[in-house]
């Protein structure tokens, strides 16, 4: 609002000072031409006789100097003469220039301008104070609510998230029982405060965490997160068993598109095995996944055995064997791939990754 | 107050550049409708003038105070500041950009265009409106182009948090100043352009015409001459190997007028003394400006590649392509139809001061055609048939060398000679000190300096016979040696200002073309990989490495090498050299130490940093710094010029004081 009151002020002001510069106040401020042709004369005929004075100039030149300047004054008397006047400037136009000049440029700024937008120097500008308010100041100024009002629920329950994202896993831990204690414990809250003295204890381990994690399980025979953070506790403790049946527990709750899924099949895969990660590095040894990935590497093993093809594709293949934990078919990819490129050279990277993954070069010259 | 109308400024400045367009185009048309309508036509445009002035300098410091705040809101100040940047370049940043430097260009246009309002209510009405008319078409023209196609106050929403800095190469003292007195000189041209174009339309051009003429031709070309030396120093310093002339066409866009203004100018002073070369002059003030837009166009369109295409977009140079044509084509069009009607002034023999000045300007007119054939030429291959050519230093050396040689042989003739007719004879008479001086001075100099058979002494020549010719003119004026020497000195300080200023001007030219021949003569370089604690030794100069370290600028990170130079003569100098990476884009540049040595420089640059150690340049540059000498002497002489009682004039009342106290 406050741009269109001065964007008029603006506009008007310049069309009176336009309106009033062709009005009649204006005196005869210009010199009529004659006096200003006059007065350029009078100097050049002044110039001429200086330089008579300073012996620069004969008297015969002068005079001749001086005869032209007069043929000069004379045309310009002739000239001025023959100029007759044209009429003065109506009042007719000049309000039509005015009207034009407010039209175009409101017209052009409506069309390009954003009146909208007010300035934004970097010092004033309310989005760059947010992002400079860093969380410790924060976290400051909840603490010290905190100590004014210790039963303030909604304050331990802010201030517990942001101290384990902070990695203050004690004080988060202390924020999710004094939230316990105030609002009575849930599956969400006992599993977070477990989560924050499993993070403070690290190696280890809590066993007040486990009977948490425990309690929210059974308090809600549906609650996945306290049951992921079980198995997974009882993966890494070494207790395989146990962690085999929570495992089996949470992925039977599994719908079959959840995000924790693969994590769960692979904790799964882990204590099956004893705690050592399968071979296959996560690669889906079952169902759909794999059977593709499985055609893609017999596609393009097959095609190499049939055709050959660059050291790029064998290595490709070697490696893919090895992911999948087939040892024996990389080798067999790999001897191939000595045969086909007898030359140590022209392998590269092929043998550092065979021989790295224990598989043997035969007959091949080093 | 403040707080308030700081809130829109931005906006506020586009609205005053509209509103600017839209009052120069109404004066434009009406000025053209109504320019026989006397006075109060002739005072609408005069306002009109100073109310663009007003306007286009509100939108400009809107446009400084979003630089200055960082107000990343508008996109300009996003792509070309930052917030850690300082204070200066945060306010050059404005102009050292496309879209800031045409509103710069545009603010110095309505500056002259005010100045002429202002100044000018003594010319005829006719004249004053037909001026303004013109100026304010120009105003249109530009602004117009600017706001369509290359608008300024783009805005951005959601602002981001920082700016992308600005071109560190550009980020010097140099910028600051360089593109304002460049385009000051560019831009004043467009009055010489405007009054010609007035005298064509209203048939009229007289004595008065040239007396207007002048002061404005002579101001545009003390800023333009002024800016080049300025643009030439700062390459040298700032581009860091020391080259202080490229042929680049960029410098070729800014010297052709240059060239073209120097013949203006002289062309100007026959024909207010002589009434004679009316149609020179109205040529010229045409040529001349025209080959200031063609400058502008030149950097503007991104044909060229160097350092000053900071901006290039194929729609812009459309456009200002298609502007050049209008306003040149027009221009050539309105000279055809109305050139022979000018009527032709006082007659003169071919051996007079008129004589002298035609043949410098026809001397003149040609170096500026071989500029523009080596500037263009390889430009318009390119577009034609696609072939890609360089036209590179030797040809302009070469045409331009060879133009100039005999122009400045003949130069110290010039004035000496008289007016209508004169007598050559008695003027290489009283040249003939001039000349002896010379020959033995460069002989003496050759000598001393064991010159080799080459063009040196040539140059040597030719300089001090310039420079040693304007100083001739002034004894020869003071009557130095004939008379008693009280009186002699009364008359050299009673000379008119305007001889002083030729004098100096051609003082100045020689200075400059001497330290152009003695450092392409006998410069010496070296480059080699120096360690801390080693030294490297060029003509006589002892570079130690002192010392190299890291250092955190403002916005850069550098690498510090310090040196110790010793003279020989024994005196020692600290002094540094960077290498510095600008923390925004991470570009890489040099800060040459230059250390000055009466007249000479010596030259350091620190290289790229090898495994363990460093390469490091050294120039040694004789008389170097005479080149930019020469050039203030060049631009001071407009400036004694300028404060010549003829300009100094302004009232009829002064003038008839005036006219009284000199007679005898």
């Amino acid at each position: 609002m406050i741009f269109w009151l001065i964007a008029i002020a603006v506009t008007a002001i310049a069309c009176v000072a336009l309106f009033y510069a062709a009005g009649p106040r204006v005196v005869n401020a210009a010199a009529p031409e004659s006096v200003a042709a006059n007065s350029h004369f009078r100097l050049v005929l002044a110039g001429i006789d200086a330089d008579v004075a300073a012996g620069k100039l004969g008297e015969s030149e002068a005079e001749a100097a001086r005869g032209e300047l007069a043929r000069e004054i004379l045309r310009h008397k002739a000239d001025a003469d023959k100029a007759k006047p044209a009429a003065e400037l109506g009042r007719m136009p000049l309000l039509v220039g005015l009207f034009a000049i407010s039209a175009l440029s409101f017209g052009l700024y409506g069309y390009l301008g954003r009146p909208d937008m007010p300035s934004a120097p970097l010092a004033e500008r309310a989005d760059v104070a947010v992002q400079s308010i860093d969380l410790d100041s924060a976290i400051a100024s909840i603490e010290k609510a905190l100590a004014a009002k210790p039963d303030d629920l909604r304050g331990w329950t802010v201030i517990a998230p942001a101290y384990l994202e902070m990695g203050r896993y004690a004080d988060a831990a202390n924020a999710y029982r004094k939230a316990i204690e105030l609002g009575g414990a849930t599956p969400d809250l006992q599993t977070s405060l477990a989560e924050a003295l499993l993070f403070d204890s690290r190696e280890t381990g809590s066993p007040e965490a486990m009977d948490l994690l425990r309690a929210a399980s059974a308090s809600d025979p549906t609650h996945v997160r306290s049951r992921l953070y079980l198995a997974a506790e009882l993966t890494r403790q070494g207790d395989y068993p146990a962690a085999i049946a929570a495992w089996t527990d949470v992925l039977a709750l599994s719908k079959g598109d959840e995000t924790w899924l693969p994590a769960a099949q692979q904790g799964l895969a882990v204590a099956q095995n004893n705690g050592v990660p399968p071979a296959g590095n996560g690669v889906p040894t079952s169902g759909a996944e794999a059977e593709m990935i499985g055609q893609m590497v017999s596609g393009l093993a097959a095609r190499l055995d049939a055709q050959g093809g660059s050291i790029a594709e064998w290595t490709q293949l070697v490696r893919a064997y090895l992911v999948l934990g087939d040892k024996d078919k990389a080798q067999a990819a790999f001897d191939s791939a000595v045969a086909a490129y007898p030359q140590a050279f022209d392998r590269g990277d092929l043998d550092t990754l065979a021989l790295g993954a224990g598989l043997t070069i035969k007959g091949a010259t080093p | 107050m403040a707080g308030a109308d700081q809130q829109v400024s931005i906006e506020l400045g586009h609205f005053a550049l509209i509103l600017a367009f839209a009052i120069a185009s109404a004066a434009a048309v009406g000025g053209y409708l109504f320019w026989r309508s006397g006075q109060r036509i002739a005072m609408v445009l005069s306002q009109a003038a100073i109310l663009q002035f007003v306007l286009v300098l509100v939108a400009f410091l809107a446009l400084i105070q979003a630089f200055v705040t960082s107000d990343f809101s508008l996109l300009l100040a996003v792509n070309n500041s930052h917030s850690l940047k300082p204070l200066i370049y945060k306010i050059s940043g404005v102009w050292g950009n496309h879209e800031g430097s045409m509103v710069l260009w545009i603010s110095i246009l309505v500056t002259f265009g005010a100045m002429v309002a202002a100044f000018g209510r003594r010319l005829p009405n006719d004249l004053l409106t037909l001026v303004l008319a013109t100026q304010s078409l120009l105003t249109a023209a530009f602004a117009g182009f600017t706001i369509f196609t290359s608008n300024p106050f783009l805005r951005i929403s959601p602002a981001p948090l920082e700016g992308n800095d600005l071109n560190p190469v550009l980020q010097d003292i140099g910028l600051a100043i360089h593109p304002p007195l460049l385009y000051a000189g560019y831009v004043g041209f467009s009055i010489c352009f405007s009054f010609a174009i007035a005298a064509l339309i209203s048939g009229r051009i007289d004595q008065a015409w040239a007396r207007w003429v002048r002061p404005w031709t002579m101001l545009s070309w003390v800023f333009l001459t002024l800016g080049i030396a300025m643009g030439s120093y700062w390459a040298y310093y700032e581009l860091g190997w020391g080259g202080w002339w490229f042929w680049d066409p960029v410098e070729n866009a800014s010297f052709m007028p240059w060239l073209s203004g120097t013949a203006l100018l002289h062309s100007a002073l026959v024909m207010e003394k002589r009434n004679a070369l009316k149609i020179w002059t109205v040529f010229l003030s045409i040529i001349t400006f025209s080959l200031s837009l063609l400058g502008t166009f030149m950097v503007r369109s991104g044909i060229l590649t160097s350092v000053h295409t900071f901006a290039s977009d194929p729609t812009r140079g459309l456009v200002i392509l298609t502007l050049l044509a209008l306003v040149i084509g027009g221009a050539f069009f309105l000279f055809a139809m109305r050139a022979s009607s000018l009527r032709q002034g006082g007659l003169f023999a071919p051996v007079s001061r008129e004589g002298a000045l035609i043949l410098n300007n026809l001397f003149l007119a040609t170096a500026v055609g071989a500029v523009l054939v080596g500037t263009l030429y390889p430009l318009l291959l390119d577009a034609l048939v696609g072939t890609s050519i360089s036209v590179g230093a030797p040809f302009f050396n070469l045409t331009f060398g060879a133009l100039m040689a005999p122009l400045l042989l003949v130069l110290p003739f010039g004035p000496m000679l008289a007016w209508k007719r004169a007598d050559i004879v008695a003027a290489a008479q009283r040249l003939m000190g001039a000349a002896a001086l010379t020959l033995f001075v460069t002989i003496l100099i050759s000598a001393l300096g064991g010159v080799s058979i080459s063009l040196a002494p040539l140059g040597l020549l030719l300089g001090f016979w310039v420079a040693f010719g304007a100083i001739a003119e002034l004894v020869d004026r003071s009557k130095l040696g004939r008379i008693p020497l009280g009186e002699s000195l009364r008359r050299l300080v009673g000379l008119p200002r305007t001889a002083w200023s030729t004098a100096i001007a051609h003082f100045g030219l020689g200075v400059t073309v001497l330290g152009i021949v003695a450092t392409t003569s006998w410069q010496t370089e070296l480059v080699t990989t120096l360690n801390p604690g080693e030294s490297a030794e060029l003509s006589g100069y002892t570079v130690a490495f002192d010392s190299f370290g890291k250092q955190a600028g403002p916005n850069y990170m550098a690498d510090e090498a310090s040196f110790t130079i010793t003279a020989p003569g024994g005196s020692t100098r600290q002094t540094m050299a960077d290498r510095r990476v600008y923390v925004a884009n991470g570009m890489p540049t040099t800060e040459a130490a230059i250390e000055t040595y009466g007249f000479s420089q010596l030259y350091l640059q620190l290289g790229e940093p090898l495994d363990d150690t460093h390469v490091v340049r050294i120039w040694y540059k004789p008389y170097v710094t005479l080149i930019w000498l020469g050039a203030l002497l060049m631009a001071l002489a407009g400036v004694v010029s300028l404060t010549d009682r003829r300009v100094r004039v302004g009232a009829p009342r002064r003038a008839a004081k005036l006219a009284a106290g000199v007679a005898p």
